[in-house]
């Protein structure tokens, strides 16, 4: 299987040619947005932790910025906050990809900022608008996997047929990436015995744990369930879990990506299944996984959820007929069809296989043609890891 | 007949394909789409909601797709609506409020 992508100066491949404003902090976001208001493929971005936010969430914006999927990246700050739109910017040029930082402070003000962040922008977009797609084997795709608003149908329909084509994307060389941290509480064993060695088992291991002990702080009421899982008849966090692991397919397990205040490792080349540590909650792990180096995301959804990402392709699957019937211009592949017996889960996961190629090359998504253009961060609160003493 | 889904040999619960009217027979079918029995249900059970294909004992474990989903807080007959009513997680249990809010 070939699609037709982007060639990096770094070698990497990139499936979209996105012009990416990101503001380093939201005090810089209106004026980010001002600057792409009107340019055409421009997104404009920030995170909302502040102006010191730590090395996490540089970390998550580096690695987006880094993401082949980003045509070029103007980074926009105040000038006065912790961590610079230049310091971001640096680290993001040895891609070789264009790239320009500007300060607000520096550049006199908002009307002037928006001025030369749209000159800066235009500039940008003749550069990447002469880029032609080559033709590349499937081997250098890198889809994430992920799945939300799920019911029963999640586990027995979506999340094997997604399986399916994990197992197909992995034959051709390619990589699949999952990062379910909590929903793997009570799936350890099952994902264990995947593990490629005795050093990945227990990575899967601390990982599950280091989750389980975020959510269940004695004391703290948290809900880690929604309420659809449990009208859509999810039981337990261990039901859930074992319908979620799923869609990671059958093969090894290569290895758990780390993601910490430390480092965010990207997956590396030679194709296989990672798990990525980060967080269950959809728009921020979809923002994790593109720092990874996730050209898009299979979403497996039961109740139906609409939403996606200003980096990664967001590709909808529902195993659900009802979900499928009630809101068919959301979702981009009907996987409802195994619970009424019209099709096998091989048949489906060769579906999505095909629609993963076809976006690959260009094809717009049902939520790109929508508009949808989520982009949130997590990260983990350093004093609450000191506090549950979480081991990294 | 209606049907539900049993996904692995190990398993004491099947997953309804469709809403099951109570005191119904529904044909419990594997992955492969081999009927193995029939159960007559207890209570009505929505599409994607489980029952019990056997009777399971108060602090036995419940079992899907061929591992533990939680263990049985009461006695369970074959046929019965099997949720948050009669399972409890073994590894975290969701806050107290949210189940009020339910009601």
């Amino acid at each position: 299987m070939k699609f037709y992508g982007y060639e990096r100066p770094d070698g990497s491949v990139g499936i979209r040619n996105i012009l990416l404003v990101m503001a380093a902090a939201d005090c810089s976001e209106p004026v980010a947005r001002m600057i792409a208001e009107g340019i055409d493929g421009a997104f404009s971005v920030t995170q909302h932790y502040g102006c010191i936010p730590g090395q996490m969430v540089a970390n998550t914006l580096i690695g987006v910025g880094e993401n082949p999927n980003v045509g070029a990246i103007l980074l926009v700050g105040m000038g006065c906050e912790g961590m610079p739109a230049s310091a971001l910017g640096k680290v993001i040029k040895k891609t070789g990809k264009p790239v320009e930082w500007i300060s607000i402070q520096e550049s006199g003000g908002t009307e002037n900022t928006v001025s030369k962040g749209k000159q800066i922008l235009r500039d940008f977009s003749q550069k990447v608008s002469g880029l032609k797609r080559g033709e590349f084997e499937a081997n250098k795709l890198i889809v994430g996997v992920k799945c939300g608003g799920s019911d029963t149908s999640s586990g027995l329909a979506g999340n094997p047929a997604a399986g399916v084509f994990v197992d197909m994307l992995v034959d051709a060389g390619g990589s699949a990436i999952m990062m379910e941290p909590i929903e793997a509480v009570g799936a350890e064993e099952p994902l264990a015995a995947r593990a490629f060695n005795e050093e990945v088992k227990n990575k899967i291991y601390k990982m599950i744990g280091n989750e389980e002990k975020r959510w269940s702080v004695p004391g703290a009421q948290m809900e880690f369930m929604c309420r659809g899982n449990v009208e859509g008849g999810l039981t337990t966090i261990e039901e859930k879990s074992l319908g979620a692991i799923h869609k990671s397919g059958s093969r090894p397990i290569v290895d758990v990506l780390e993601n910490t205040d430390y480092r965010l490792e990207k997956v590396p080349k030679g194709g296989g299944v990672y798990l990525q540590d980060g967080t269950h909650m959809e728009p921020m792990a979809m923002s994790f996984m593109a720092a990874a180096g996730a050209h898009m995301v299979l979403f497996v959804t039961g109740c139906g959820g609409t939403f996606g990402h200003a980096i990664v392709p967001f590709i909808k699957v529902t195993g659900n007929p009802d979900t499928f019937r009630r809101m068919s211009r959301d979702m981009d592949i009907n996987a409802g069809t195994i619970l009424t017996g019209e099709e096998s889960m091989e048949s489906v996961g060769k579906r999505i296989f095909n629609k993963v190629i076809e976006v690959a090359s260009g094809s717009l998504t049902l939520g790109e043609k929508l508009g949808y253009d989520n982009f949130s961060v997590f990260r983990q609160d350093p004093r609450l890891e000191a506090l549950l003493n979480i081991s990294k | 007949m209606k049907k539900a889904l049993m996904m692995n040999a190990k398993d004491n619960v099947a997953t309804a394909l469709e809403d099951l009217d109570k005191k119904t027979p529904v044909s419990v079918i594997l992955p492969s789409q081999e009927t193995l029995k029939e159960v007559t249900i207890k209570q009505s059970i929505p599409f994607g909601h489980k029952l019990a294909i056997t009777g399971i004992k108060r602090g036995d474990r419940v079992m899907k797709y061929g591992e533990v989903i939680g263990n049985a807080s009461q006695d369970i007959e074959n046929g019965d609506y099997v949720h948050v009513h009669n399972v409890k997680s073994n590894r975290m249990q969701m806050p107290e409020i949210w189940y009020r809010e339910e009601e």
